[in-house]
């Protein structure tokens, strides 16, 4: 193996996995991870989702090495962002 | 400028305030204001006329006085018969099923018509000087009892050997508008929690496996409230749309690069949502992992809650419960927070054509209308207290009451988990640096 991040990659392999198997079993034993899934195990329903037709290309990105969107979150419900003006609460 | 350490003057004891209007005034009859609204503006006359926050009155009036008799021959030794919904006298074992909140009160009905914050009469807020002990007049021997609601809503006359029940809403928040008996059998509770724990003794604390007893699992009702909900929610943020994917570098150096359209993504919806469970109890409502287990409570939400049946203090003989103590406008946050969460999820599936993602940056939640019916609803709890700074960390392991979901937290042993991942580690690293010396 002559490229350097290759043998960088193996030697972290101890040190990942040391920290990865405490973590998980951890988790398995502990749970703190653990809580209800309202998002999908309450009854909802939903009217068809609106506002597709005003979306619109503002720019574009070239040449990134990221796979995903910065700060990604689409699947990350939880996630609280800025509350628009006319909030009802 | 005075000194500000001066307490303020005292004020003069003039005449307690008197007249039409004031305490002093003889109360009127409920629902009567003194002029006929019909003669008012129709904004004023609106208002006047718009319903009481409480809209639902779920209060029993034939168990206000403690005693919850057989309709058939008038004892008070009630209990539910294990596994149903069905309450069975001792006496003479006639069974008879409780009324099920979901038809009497239409709780699963029209939620998109929902407006304003409609409060179920168990669930109005609680008031601050009310007492956790409740005490009955026994009307078969004429003796006091006392029954201390913060852990127990039934109690036995020591004479007379009558049971008695707390089934008048008082104001303390103990009793709530409905209740979800057991299904789960404690056997069934017992054999389910030592499955799981089987499943995770090879790092369990030493002192927990010592300790281990799920026999002394306890029946918890639970104080939770049940919120319908109708609601709208914006999002808007960016998305991006990959547009080309390629590869610069050497051999020994490649690197994958993409470019990308960025759009501005908006989205609404319309949603309702029927029996979101919450925890009443702001203890219970605390979920930081480091110093409780709480979460393993939530984990095994949601219950079958349309089965709810309503408030008969005898469900609860032989279990114990604990007490609501939040008001719905304290809960209201986290009402707002899972609803913000559940609409995020609803347009999920909306934006899939953004195949690197979106990032919502901002969010808006109008609630049209609320609806907060309080429920005990059933738990097994085993807990184990780990002793430790702070206090130590307290323990459960939790089953369902009704579809034996259960979740738990298991003590770890520290040394020996860090020591096997060390281990593991270190052979692992001794591979890794045995193919980099053979290679290079």
């Amino acid at each position: 193996m002559s490229d350097g991040g290759g043998s960088l990659g193996l030697l972290a392999l101890g040190p990942a996995s040391a920290v990865g198997l405490y973590w998980t079993l951890y988790r398995y034993y502990r749970n703190t991870d653990k809580s209800h899934a309202f998002e999908r195990e309450t009854t909802v329903e939903a009217k068809p989702v609106t506002g597709a037709e005003h979306d619109r290309k503002v720019d574009e990105v070239k040449g990134t090495q990221q796979k995903r969107i910065e700060d990604d979150n689409v699947a990350d419900y939880r996630d609280r962002v800025e509350r628009m003006d006319g909030d009802s609460s | 400028m005075s000194n500000a350490n001066t307490p303020p003057p005292v004020p003069s004891a003039g005449p307690a305030p008197t007249g039409p209007g004031s305490p002093r005034d003889v109360p009127p009859l409920p629902g009567q204001l003194g002029i006929d609204p019909a003669t008012l503006p129709e904004p004023i006359r609106d208002e006047l006329l718009a319903p009481d926050p409480v809209a639902i009155d779920t209060a029993a009036e034939e168990l206000k006085d403690g005693l919850n008799r057989c309709p058939k021959c008038g004892a008070t030794e009630i209990r539910q018969r294990p596994g149903t919904d069905l309450l069975i006298c001792m006496f003479c074992r006639n069974e008879w099923h409780g009324q099920r909140v979901e038809e009497e009160f239409g709780l699963g009905e029209g939620i998109d018509q929902l407006k304003g914050t409609v409060i179920a009469s168990g669930a109005r807020d609680i008031e601050a000087d009310a007492s956790v002990l409740m005490t009955f007049k026994c009307t078969g021997c004429g003796a006091e009892v006392t029954v201390n609601t913060e852990n127990a809503m039934t109690a036995r006359c020591h004479w007379c050997r009558h049971v008695f029940g707390v089934n008048e809403q008082v104001s303390n928040g103990a009793v709530p508008d409905a209740v979800l008996p057991f299904h789960i059998r404690k056997d069934d509770a017992v054999a389910r929690i030592r499955q799981f724990v089987d499943k995770r003794r090879l790092f369990a604390l030493k002192e927990f496996k010592e300790q281990f007893t799920p026999e002394n699992v306890v029946g918890v009702y639970m104080p939770y409230m049940i919120v319908d909900a109708n609601a709208s929610a914006d999002v808007a943020g960016h998305g991006e749309i990959k547009t080309r994917e390629y590869t610069r570098g050497s051999d020994e150096n490649k690197k994958t690069y993409y470019d990308a359209d960025v759009y501005r993504v908006q989205r609404h919806v319309d949603f309702t949502v029927d029996d979101l469970p919450l925890e009443s109890s702001t203890e219970r409502s605390d979920f930081n992992t480091r110093v409780n287990t709480n979460n393993i409570i939530n984990t095994i939400l949601p219950f079958d809650t349309k089965n709810a049946v309503k408030w008969n203090a005898s469900y609860l003989s032989g279990y114990t419960s604990e007490k609501r103590d939040s008001d719905v406008e304290q809960m209201r946050p986290r009402v707002e927070d899972q609803l913000l969460s559940i609409a995020r999820a609803q347009v999920e599936s909306s934006v899939g054509r953004y195949d690197r993602g979106v990032r919502w940056e901002r969010e808006r939640l109008d609630l049209h209308g609320t609806r907060w019916v309080a429920m005990y609803l059933p738990v097994w709890l085993y807990s184990y207290h780990q002793p430790g700074g702070n206090g130590g960390m307290l323990h459960y392991i939790a089953v369902n009451g009704r579809t034996g979901e259960t979740m738990g937290s298991v003590p770890v042993q520290q040394w020996k988990l860090l020591a096997t991942a060390i281990t593991v580690g270190t052979f692992l690293e001794g591979i890794a640096l045995w193919i980099l010396g053979h290679t290079s």
